[in-house]
């Protein structure tokens, strides 16, 4: 899985918890934080991405990253760890 | 095998409280999404309540409600918190002077952040199972009041602290855990233990929480999945779906819970989202009553959640719940026990959501002034007289004997009886 399709599910997914996101317009560089979720509204928007990639990870392991790209990169570098 | 668990149980959560709501419009937070908090009301611990008159008024009619003989068997005393005033003296020591107990007793306290009241309800437990001394209760007392002041952010600390002024609160759980377990009966060995160490939110001086609410919130997460799977693991056919009529969490706030509850469904019962939400409504919610009315309590908060499950449930039969602590830094559990109908009638005499009702409601003004900590007896004060009449209704809230603090002198902290 690429990083554009989990960047794409991250969004989706993004949009499901925080209906106004709709109209945006998503970059790499955006943050969840800055885009108005709340802690409990980005743990929603990781949890539902993991689950649709089939992913097993630490939550608390995904705060390293500091925007959408880089959460997508984080996602899809730890999938490809895996064997499939 | 023999039984253990908790005879008695009462929750007592102070003479004051707000309402989250007009918490909420007061601080100018965005009302609709706050509803996710869950939270209606929280405890305000007055300058003259301390962790100390919190945990005797919630042990006080456990202690009388004993015979002269019973009481004498108290034989150790458990102070479960993270708000202790002095890093030497315990407060089991207070405790067992103003109950009266045995002074052949054991005496000490425990922190573990907010996994604290757990610990000792599970050092309580093992003691009653040793049987060492046959017969012997040990009284657990988790206490832990906040005293909303954050620690400036810097480095490393989140601005998402919004949650914490609404949802922190002051409360105390008294518990007499003995081989006769009316109220709720411990699944022996039943337990998955899950810790590491991490950095998300702490007390780093004795009048400031400070933390990373992110990390937090993830670490807790992550907890209550790898802790029920250890559990799973040593209990022969668990199943989260279906094993635990009710389920009692530590509750920082209910939306924590509901998210946590609604992550280890979608993980590990593969239950649908539709599915999920009802299941909350059904198993979770009698649990978050409490909570809901006094905010965090920190290390009695899960105890405090098992005396709402047990109040609110329905136990015309004996019904299992499974209970999950979490105490950042961090150590979690997950346990289960049962209780039935005797234990929901002792929960119940206790009168515990009459005195919430009963607690003074505080303007705006009356909190901010509170706030302000002009009032305030801070960490390591050496004489003080707490001032009886400021906010002086919440005093007489109770229409019963309520204890106060009178004075601090040379340290040593002094009590009354005010009815």
């Amino acid at each position: 899985m690429t990083k554009e399709q989990i960047f794409k599910l991250i969004v989706t997914h993004a949009c499901e918890v925080i209906p106004r996101l709709e109209t945006h317009a998503f970059t790499e560089t955006d943050s969840l934080r800055e885009l108005g979720a709340n802690s409990i509204d980005r743990s929603e928007i990781v949890m539902m991405t993991l689950e649709a990639i089939n992913l097993d990870m630490p939550l608390a392991q995904t705060l390293k990253a500091g925007n959408i790209g880089e959460l997508a990169q984080l996602l899809a570098d730890r999938k490809a760890s895996l064997p499939a | 095998m023999q039984t253990v668990g908790i005879e008695a149980m009462n929750v007592y959560a102070g003479t004051a409280r707000v309402d989250v709501e007009e918490l909420a419009r007061h601080r100018g937070l965005d009302i609709t999404r706050f509803a996710n908090l869950l939270m209606k009301e929280k405890t305000v611990a007055l300058p003259y309540e301390d962790p100390i008159t919190f945990g005797i008024n919630a042990a006080k009619p456990l202690i009388d409600a004993l015979t002269p003989q019973e009481k004498d068997r108290i034989e150790v005393v458990i102070t479960c918190t993270e708000s202790a005033f002095d890093f030497g003296k315990s407060m089991s020591t207070y405790f067992h002077k103003l109950l009266g107990l045995n002074r052949n007793c054991r005496l000490f306290e425990l922190k573990n952040a907010c996994y604290s009241g757990i610990a000792g309800l599970q050092t309580a437990i093992n003691f009653v199972l040793a049987g060492v001394s046959p017969g012997a209760k040990a009284l657990l007392i988790a206490t832990d009041i906040s005293r909303f002041m954050t620690a400036e952010g810097g480095e490393g600390l989140t601005d998402d602290w919004s949650f914490f002024e609404p949802s922190s609160g002051a409360g105390a759980v008294a518990a007499l855990v003995s081989e006769l377990p009316y109220v709720f009966q411990v699944d022996v060995g039943a337990s998955g233990c899950y810790g590491y160490e991490v950095m998300d939110t702490c007390r780093p001086a004795p009048d400031r929480e400070a933390g990373d609410a992110d990390l937090s919130l993830l670490s807790y997460l992550d907890c209550c999945e790898k802790a029920f799977m250890e559990y799973q693991a040593r209990v022969e056919d668990a199943d989260l779906a279906s094993t635990f009529t009710y389920l009692a969490m530590h509750t920082p706030f209910g939306g924590m819970v509901k998210g946590a509850h609604r992550n280890i469904m979608r993980k590990i019962a593969k239950a649908r989202a539709a599915d999920i939400e009802s299941d909350f409504e059904r198993r979770v919610q009698p649990s978050l009553n409490f909570g809901q009315r006094v905010g965090n309590i920190m290390g009695a908060s899960t105890l405090m959640a098992i005396a709402s499950a047990i109040e609110h449930g329905q136990f015309d039969a004996p019904q299992r719940i499974g209970c999950f602590s979490y105490g950042s830094g961090c150590c979690s559990e997950f346990f289960s026990g049962v209780a039935g109908r005797e234990g929901q009638a002792r929960i119940h005499a206790q009168g515990i959501g009459d005195r919430l009702d009963q607690r003074h409601r505080l303007s705006m003004t009356e909190y901010d002034e509170i706030l302000a900590g002009s009032h305030v007896v801070k960490f390591g004060t050496r004489n003080a007289v707490p001032d009886p009449s400021f906010i002086a209704p919440a005093r007489k809230a109770h229409e019963r004997e309520t204890l106060f603090l009178k004075q601090i002198k040379e340290f040593h902290r002094e009590y009354e009886w005010v009815s």
